[in-house]
């Protein structure tokens, strides 16, 4: 059978051939292009990591930051609460301060309503006095002629000061 | 499809019409001086034909001299049933004897053919990492690049890690080589078509270069597991019982890389080259019989060639793979035993 008897010559060919390629390709194929695997492994590696990494502190800053927004969030509540606060206080003084005022207004210008009310009094008590003495005076005047007349008088003389009221 | 066209141009040959299988497939599997062109049986490439007398003396013609069944500077093609095919000398005496025959043959131009396909192969992909860095390659490149990844990542690498460096060389030159032989040989025409990987000396010398590089570069722990293994003193004192076992295992190895690639790729060439012949076989049985076989025949010729395609890559990567553990188990040391065993 040849098919299961080695050829000589072929396995001379097939050693030459085989050795020439392997010499060729070991100077200046596999070298080149195990490093650029090895390279390229080696990079993606790096990236890989790199890229883990910076996940990480992505994280780690979103968490900060989550942080640092709700204590903000936190504190803005507290000032809002505060001035809100500080809000009532003031309007509440305000009221306070207001009502005194009105107060201390409405009590000056009691005494004074009461003071001029009390002039006024004694103004008229004078004058009522005054009108009356002149009256007593012309109705002891009149006495003397006309009892009626003297009644009339009094009665003009009431009206005349009711008028004038 | 060029594969019925060969084979009736080769059964054309025979004067008697008689369709004889045994001898086309056979023709087909083996080597010759000469290289077949489709369509024609009477024209083939001319190779140079280089052979030693019994005298010492060097003849170098074409073998277009001697392919028409001719004698050229006392050769001649013999077709008797010793040496059939191939170049014999006639002496003073009348003998036929075999020349020293390192010709051209097919097979040699298709190795040579292989070794720059290769060799271009494999520099485009270490052209672009030199000019692109580390950025990879895309289309034909990437597609080589992506092979030559997959052998040193995922065998090489993973089997000898720390030594993957220092073997892969090797390892990658013979996937790839035996790669592109088996995917050349189903060619049917010229660059292709030979059966190189189907011819046991091409197998045989990739396995006695494993086995050269797993011995010379065995560990001292390997030879001492060969020559004093660890077994009770009664299997290797009086009686050399286990390193014999052992010695025997050295030898079988290669024995099973040179037969598993050559019979799964013969077997391979020769399920295609048979499904072909039956078309001619059943031509004589009229014309209905001739044109249902010739459509399952080319149907069933596809289905095995495209399992050859894949055959191809298969036989490639488990004698890769082979190789690297059988180097890797020489490559033991003490505190890493039994680590590997369980690969073989």
């Amino acid at each position: 059978m040849e098919l299961f008897t080695p050829e000589l010559g072929l396995i001379f060919w097939m050693f030459l051939s085989f050795a020439v390629l392997f010499l060729a390709l070991w100077r200046f194929a596999w070298p080149v292009i195990i490093n650029g695997l090895e390279g390229r492994a080696d990079e993606i590696n790096r990236g890989v990591e790199y890229a883990q990494n910076a996940k990480a502190q992505l994280d780690q800053a979103r968490e900060e930051a989550e942080k640092y927004i709700n204590d903000a969030r936190r504190q803005q509540a507290e000032i809002l609460r505060e001035a809100d606060r500080m809000k009532t206080q003031i309007i509440e003084e305000a009221r306070d301060a207001a009502q005194k005022e009105a107060q201390k207004v409405m009590d000056a210008a009691k005494l004074s309503i009461e003071q001029s009310r009390k002039e006024a009094e004694q103004n008229f008590r004078n004058e009522v006095s005054a009108f009356a003495i002149e009256i007593a005076t012309k109705v002891v005047r009149n006495n003397l002629a006309d009892t009626k007349a003297q009644a009339s008088l009094v009665n003009s003389l009431l009206d005349e000061l009711e008028n004038k009221n | 499809m060029f594969t019925p066209q060969r084979a009736f141009a080769s059964s054309e040959s025979h004067d008697s019409g008689e369709v004889n299988p045994k001898e086309i497939i056979f023709h087909h599997l083996g080597d010759g001086y000469g290289w077949e062109v489709p369509f024609s049986h009477e024209h083939r490439i001319p190779l140079p034909v280089i052979v030693r007398d019994n005298e010492g003396e060097w003849h170098c013609f074409s073998s277009a001299r001697v392919t028409g069944g001719d004698t050229y500077e006392g050769f001649h093609i013999s077709h008797g049933e010793e040496y059939s095919g191939k170049i014999v000398g006639v002496d003073a005496q009348g003998n036929i004897y075999r020349p020293l025959d390192f010709s051209i043959t097919k097979n040699v131009l298709a190795l040579f053919i292989t070794v720059v396909l290769v060799f271009l192969c494999c520099m485009s992909v270490a052209r672009w990492h030199k000019r692109n860095g580390h950025k990879a390659p895309r289309k034909g490149v990437g597609a080589i690049e992506v092979v030559i990844e997959f052998i040193y990542d995922g065998v090489i690498k993973a089997i000898l890690q720390d030594k993957a460096r220092r073997f892969a060389p090797y390892l990658l030159t013979v996937f790839m080589f035996i790669l592109f032989m088996n995917l050349l040989g189903l060619i049917v025409i010229f660059p292709g078509g030979a059966n190189l990987t189907g011819n046991i000396a091409v197998t045989l010398v990739l396995a006695v270069c494993t086995f050269l590089v797993t011995n010379l570069f065995g560990t001292k722990h390997y030879w001492k597991d060969i020559l004093w293994p660890d077994v009770p003193l009664w299997l290797k004192c009086p009686l050399p019982i286990m390193p014999v076992i052992e010695i025997f295992g050295m030898f079988t190895k290669p024995a099973a890389l040179t037969v598993r690639l050559f019979a799964n790729m013969m077997g391979g060439h020769m399920i295609v080259m048979v499904l072909t012949i039956l078309i001619f076989i059943f031509a004589a049985m009229g014309p209905a019989v001739t044109a249902t076989s010739t459509v399952i025949s080319v149907l069933f010729q596809l289905f095995m060639l495209l399992i050859d395609v894949l055959v191809s890559f298969i036989q490639a990567y488990v004698f890769t793979m082979l190789s690297t553990i059988f180097i890797s188990l020489a490559q033991e040391n003490p505190h890493q035993e039994g680590e590997h065993h369980g690969a073989e």
